[in-house]
């Protein structure tokens, strides 16, 4: 960031040659002083209502973790007891299996989709505004109109999706929502489903970004449409595919309202995730002390992932 | 310097050149491609049509009696046609009044959230300061934690401030989220510093570059940020369920629930009806803002 | 200077916390003399009369006394009721929805001791609310399952109506003989809605011995095996269709899609308003008294064992003083039989069952006028569906998965139950 020193330099009145590192270093922390003022001003007006709305009740969050608390009673201390039955507990342990494979598949599909997508409707296809709004639709109507179409396209004898399986000469077809070890992966496409049209709009504006000079150049030298979206597209799509990868992990992670009204958590618990054992340990069974640890745990899954995440990208854009 | 920095003006009419069709080659014309094109509007069609499937069901169903909404087989064109449960959403129930709510709730939301969330996302894109990054990490962090499990004591919190049982209670629960910061951080990122240079070496201050070249170069962003805001607001259920008790605060979604369920009874076809009332004004909102997601940004002339 | 200042205002809020944990603010001083005004909650007020009868009923004879009601969500109505309660907002009087949470309510010290309130002889449903030998709610209503059948469709495939005596293997029977007489048409013989309480309801209340607090469920076996019979046999929709098609009790009896139904009695007063305004088909209907474990509670003679949660009121630890009296004597009401015909008048089964109640019930326009039906209304021996402990919410989850997991088809009923016990053994112990 040398331009603000020039023009500091610059408003400056010549003086006699000081000792250049004491100087410096003065200046330096002048610099970082004014940065930390000004880089503050802009971010005070989100973050006073972030702090005082999120940050505090999830430093409380934080605290419930490490009490007995049920919501009435005094939260009494347990130290970590509560981390250590959830290293015990089986329908935790099943939760965490279930969310990692569900997120296993998410991720990948509904990027791949959706950045499909976008690149598709991102020309002037006559009526591209239809489709657009189309990609959208699943993510704006309500859940329970979804769950009910998807449970019916899924029904293991009536449903099409069968039918079109056993045309093409499948004996014994899944038995999607009504089969444990099927319940999941007809979950992850009707959530991919819903998602991609919201993904594709980030990934839209993204695309915004990516300069068409680049693409010009490209062509003239050359290079196919493949070579093109690889080496032109996808480096200066980078932000845009950082934040949606980030953003699609930790929306996997934390994911509920969807598997809740399709499955419920079932068959049995073929289906039950992380946010849901929460939910019913803290609302159904009053136990806030244990669910926060749970949501804890489920933090530090996410800070993991998305650290990692970082790092890379910060290896990458070097 | 500043020469090469087009105002939005110019960029967009540079653009609107730039955009414009090349002249016709023999190519464009060749049967294959019409063929090619013909199939890829089909494939979309198809695609549409699955699309809007579950939306389709939903109009069937909102004209059905409500014990003929779920049945086997499933019914996809209702026996009679109930038109009076849409007469009687509009005009039994409180729709006026849910609906003023969730569109003060929504713009309201979406303004904060768009205009504080960028102004930060400046913050944290352009200027480096001790403990930024670390920052945003808890930035990005609470978004990693589910709403219901800090859902009790942030009530108890805006129970404390007297603002539960308001609307200003869900405004400040959606409009200061991490969500938005994140979004623009990312697209200020693509936007190069030598125009930002270029302004500071012209005098501009920091905020005014936030106002003047900032902003207009990232109107996908907002765009895409200002709707993705205004239909969680509009859809949002938990929050509002929580917090407005009051039967005049209530939302479309809150309100709808209300009126058509008794302990053990939904009267889904109720439901549905208001349910496609409460679609139209987002699927209207996204149909003329769709463009904006796709309006582009002027960096001809620029190396970066 | 970011840190600290974060870190000071979790103090505050923990410290706010704290405060608000112990004990509420009372900040409705006791006004001695003078009205009082009670808060009560409800919900889907529209379309639930009962909270406003019994507020309606106890203003006429208390003219000083008022008695608001709050609206909550039926759904989430203890979720919500939690938070209201834990931001020391919540109501005066309580209404307990559901048995499982009460004992919730009444470890984190949000009910008064309502052993002194008087109740008469012969009300049913206190001995949920008896927590640890005091009494923290009063009943008002008490629902029990039943069976409800169709007698047109009955005729239709020319079987005999329910005597009273059957178990469920006569009771399976039926179905059977139901279903192939009305073959070819759209009814099947019997629906069984997706609740767990359709089958551990009745398993849990009729096996001798059978105690789910323990840990074993193997009592549950013989209960769910005739159930997938009858799935297997198509008497009745099977579990994942009724689950896919999202099918209701109400629109499945209504509209004549089952012959026969096990349901509980609040049902009666839905499907006489749907018969009258037409949303449900019109036919002659009657109920029945609930299978039996076996002969020795079945029939007429006997008293038939079914089950079924009571519905009652609470009342807040934050009230105090002429409120607090005036909140009790409002529990007595709610309990005594003035109460109990108002609420029999709408069709609704109150806690105290004696003769002039049934009386009252039956002259509502629509309900049977069979003798089995009066019997099976009046006469019953109803054991709780959710013992009041706090173990019961999470277990009640572990039969919850059970029963997805079983009636899917995706396991069988040996390894499911194994699958429980273990489960009960390693998240509930002790």
């Amino acid at each position: 960031m040398a331009t603000t020193t020039a023009t500091e330099v610059a408003a400056q009145p010549p003086v006699s040659p000081a000792p250049p590192a004491v100087s410096g270093k003065r200046r330096r922390s002048r610099l970082r002083r004014r940065n930390t003022l000004l880089g503050w001003s802009f971010i005070l007006p989100n973050f006073l209502g972030f702090a005082l709305l999120t940050l505090v009740p999830i430093v409380v969050l934080f605290y419930m973790s490490l009490t007995n608390w049920n919501v009435f009673g005094t939260a009494n201390w347990v130290g970590f007891a509560n981390f250590e039955r959830l290293i015990g507990d089986g329908s935790f342990r099943i939760s965490v299996l279930n969310t990692l494979y569900y997120s296993a598949l998410h991720i990948p599909l509904t990027f791949v989709v959706a950045l499909g997508l976008a690149l598709l409707l991102n020309n002037k296809l006559r009526g591209v505004a239809f489709f657009r709004t189309a990609a959208f639709f699943p993510y704006i109507t309500s859940i329970v109109a979804i769950a009910i179409v998807w449970n019916l396209l899924f029904s293991p004898d009536y449903g099409p999706i069968n039918e079109i399986l056993r045309f093409f000469g499948m004996e014994n077809p899944p038995g999607w929502l009504t089969s444990s070890d099927w319940a999941m992966p007809a979950v992850v496409i009707v959530s991919t489903w819903r998602d991609m049209g919201y993904y594709m709009i980030l990934f839209l504006a993204g695309l915004q970004t990516v300069p068409r000079e680049l693409h010009e150049a490209a062509r003239v030298d050359g290079a196919s449409t493949i070579q093109r979206f690889f080496n032109v597209t996808l480096p200066s799509l980078r932000p845009t595919t950082f934040f949606v990868t980030v953003m699609l992990t930790i929306n996997s992670f934390k994911i509920f309202d969807l598997i809740l009204v399709m499955t419920e958590g079932g068959p049995g618990q073929s289906t039950l995730v992380i946010s849901q054992f929460i939910y019913t340990k803290g609302f159904e069974e009053s136990q806030f002390g244990y669910a926060s640890a749970a949501s804890v745990a489920l933090f530090f899954m996410c800070i993991i992932v998305t650290v990692a995440q970082f790092l890379l990208n910060k290896k990458r854009s070097v | 310097m500043t020469g090469l920095l087009a105002p939005p003006e110019d960029a967009r009419a540079l653009r609107k050149l730039a955009d414009s069709p090349p002249p016709r080659t023999p190519r464009a014309t060749s049967p294959w491609r019409r063929i090619g094109r013909i199939g890829l509007y089909l494939v979309l069609i198809v695609a549409a049509a699955g699309l809007f499937a579950p939306f389709i069901w939903m109009i069937t169903s909102s004209l059905k009696t409500s014990n003929e909404v779920f049945s086997i087989p499933v019914t996809w064109v209702p026996e009679i046609f109930v038109w009076n449960n849409y007469v009687e959403i509009w005009t039994k129930s409180d729709m006026l009044t849910w609906l003023r709510n969730t569109l003060f709730l929504s713009v309201v939301v979406t303004f904060l959230q768009v205009l504080t969330g960028s102004f930060a996302a400046y913050g944290f894109a352009r200027i480096r300061f001790p403990g930024r990054d670390a920052l945003f990490l808890v930035y990005i962090g609470t978004i990693a934690v589910p709403w219901q499990s800090y859902m009790i004591p942030q009530f108890i919190l805006l129970s404390e401030l007297k603002v539960s049982n308001t609307l200003w209670a869900i405004v400040l629960l959606q409009a200061f989220g991490a969500f938005g910061v994140f979004l623009m951080k990312q697209f200020y990122e693509t936007i190069p510093e030598d125009l930002s240079e270029a302004a500071r070496l012209d005098g501009l201050s920091e905020y005014g570059i936030w106002r003047r070249i900032m902003l207009p170069l990232s109107i996908p962003a907002l765009a895409s940020l200002a709707l993705l805001t205004f239909v969680n607001t509009w859809n949002d259920y938990l929050g509002p369920l929580i917090y407005l008790r009051n039967p005049d605060l209530w939302t479309i979604q809150l309100g709808l629930k209300s009126f058509v369920s008794s302990l053990y009874d939904t009267n889904y076809a109720l439901l549905f009806a208001g349910l496609v009332i409460s679609v139209i004004p987002i699927a209207i909102i996204f149909l003329l803002g769709q463009k904006y997601f796709v309006e582009g940004i002027a960096t001809s002339g620029m190396k970066g | 200077m970011k840190r600290k200042f974060v870190v000071a205002a979790s103090m505050a809020m923990v410290a706010t916390l704290a405060l608000s944990a112990c004990g509420g603010s009372s900040d409705d001083a006791a006004e001695e003399g003078g009205p009082v005004t009670l808060s009560m909650s409800g919900w889907s007020l529209a379309t639930t009369p009962e909270f406003q009868v019994l507020a309606d009923g106890y203003m006429a004879q208390n003219p000083d006394v008022k008695v608001e009601l709050k609206e909550y969500d039926p759904v989430n109505y203890n979720t919500l009721l939690t938070a209201d309660l834990a931001a020391g907002s919540g109501p005066d009087i309580i209404v307990q929805k559901e048995v499982k949470f009460v004992s919730t309510f009444q470890e984190g010290g949000q009910l008064v001791d309502v052993t002194d309130v008087e109740l008469p002889d012969d009300i049913g449903g206190t001995e949920a609310y008896d927590i640890d030998g005091a009494s923290y709610a009063v009943p008002y209503r008490q629902d029990s399952w039943v069976v409800f059948y169709n007698k047109a469709l009955y005729d239709q495939a020319g079987v005999e109506y329910p005597d009273g005596s059957w178990t469920w293997d006569d009771f399976a029977e039926t179905e059977e003989a139901l279903a192939a007489g009305l073959e070819g048409t759209a009814a099947f013989g019997g629906y069984q809605h997706g609740w767990q309480s359709t089958v551990q309801g009745f398993a849990n209340a009729q096996v001798p011995d059978a105690d789910i607090l323990s840990g074993d469920f193997g009592h549950l076996k013989e209960y769910y095996e005739r159930v997938l019979k009858l799935q297997d046999d198509k008497a009745q929709v099977d579990f994942n269709t009724r689950n896919a098609n999202q099918l209701t009790y109400q629109g499945e009896f209504g509209k004549q899609k089952a012959a026969m139904l096990t349901m509980g009695s609040w049902f009666v007063a839905t499907l006489i308003a749907q018969q009258a305004a037409g949303e449900a088909d019109d036919f002659d209907w009657g109920i029945a008294p609930a299978p039996q474990y076996d002969e020795s509670t079945a029939g007429i003679d006997n008293v038939p064992v079914t089950f079924g949660d009571p519905t009652g009121l609470g009342i807040n630890a934050a009230v105090t003083g002429a409120k607090l009296d005036a909140a009790k004597d409002f529990l007595a009401y709610a309990a005594s039989e003035d109460a109990a015909l108002s609420l029999a008048e709408i069709g609704i089964t109150p806690a105290l069952l004696n003769d002039t109640v049934v009386e009252t019930y039956f002259e509502l326009e629509g309900t049977p006028d069979d003798e089995l039906t009066e019997f099976a209304v009046s006469t019953h021996k109803t054991l709780p569906e959710n013992p009041t402990s706090s173990k019961t919410a999470a277990i009640q989850n572990i039969l919850l998965d059970l029963h997805t997991a079983v009636m899917s088809g995706s396991e069988p009923i040996g390894s499911a139950i194994d699958a429980a016990e273990e489960r009960f053994e390693n998240e509930i112990g002790d």
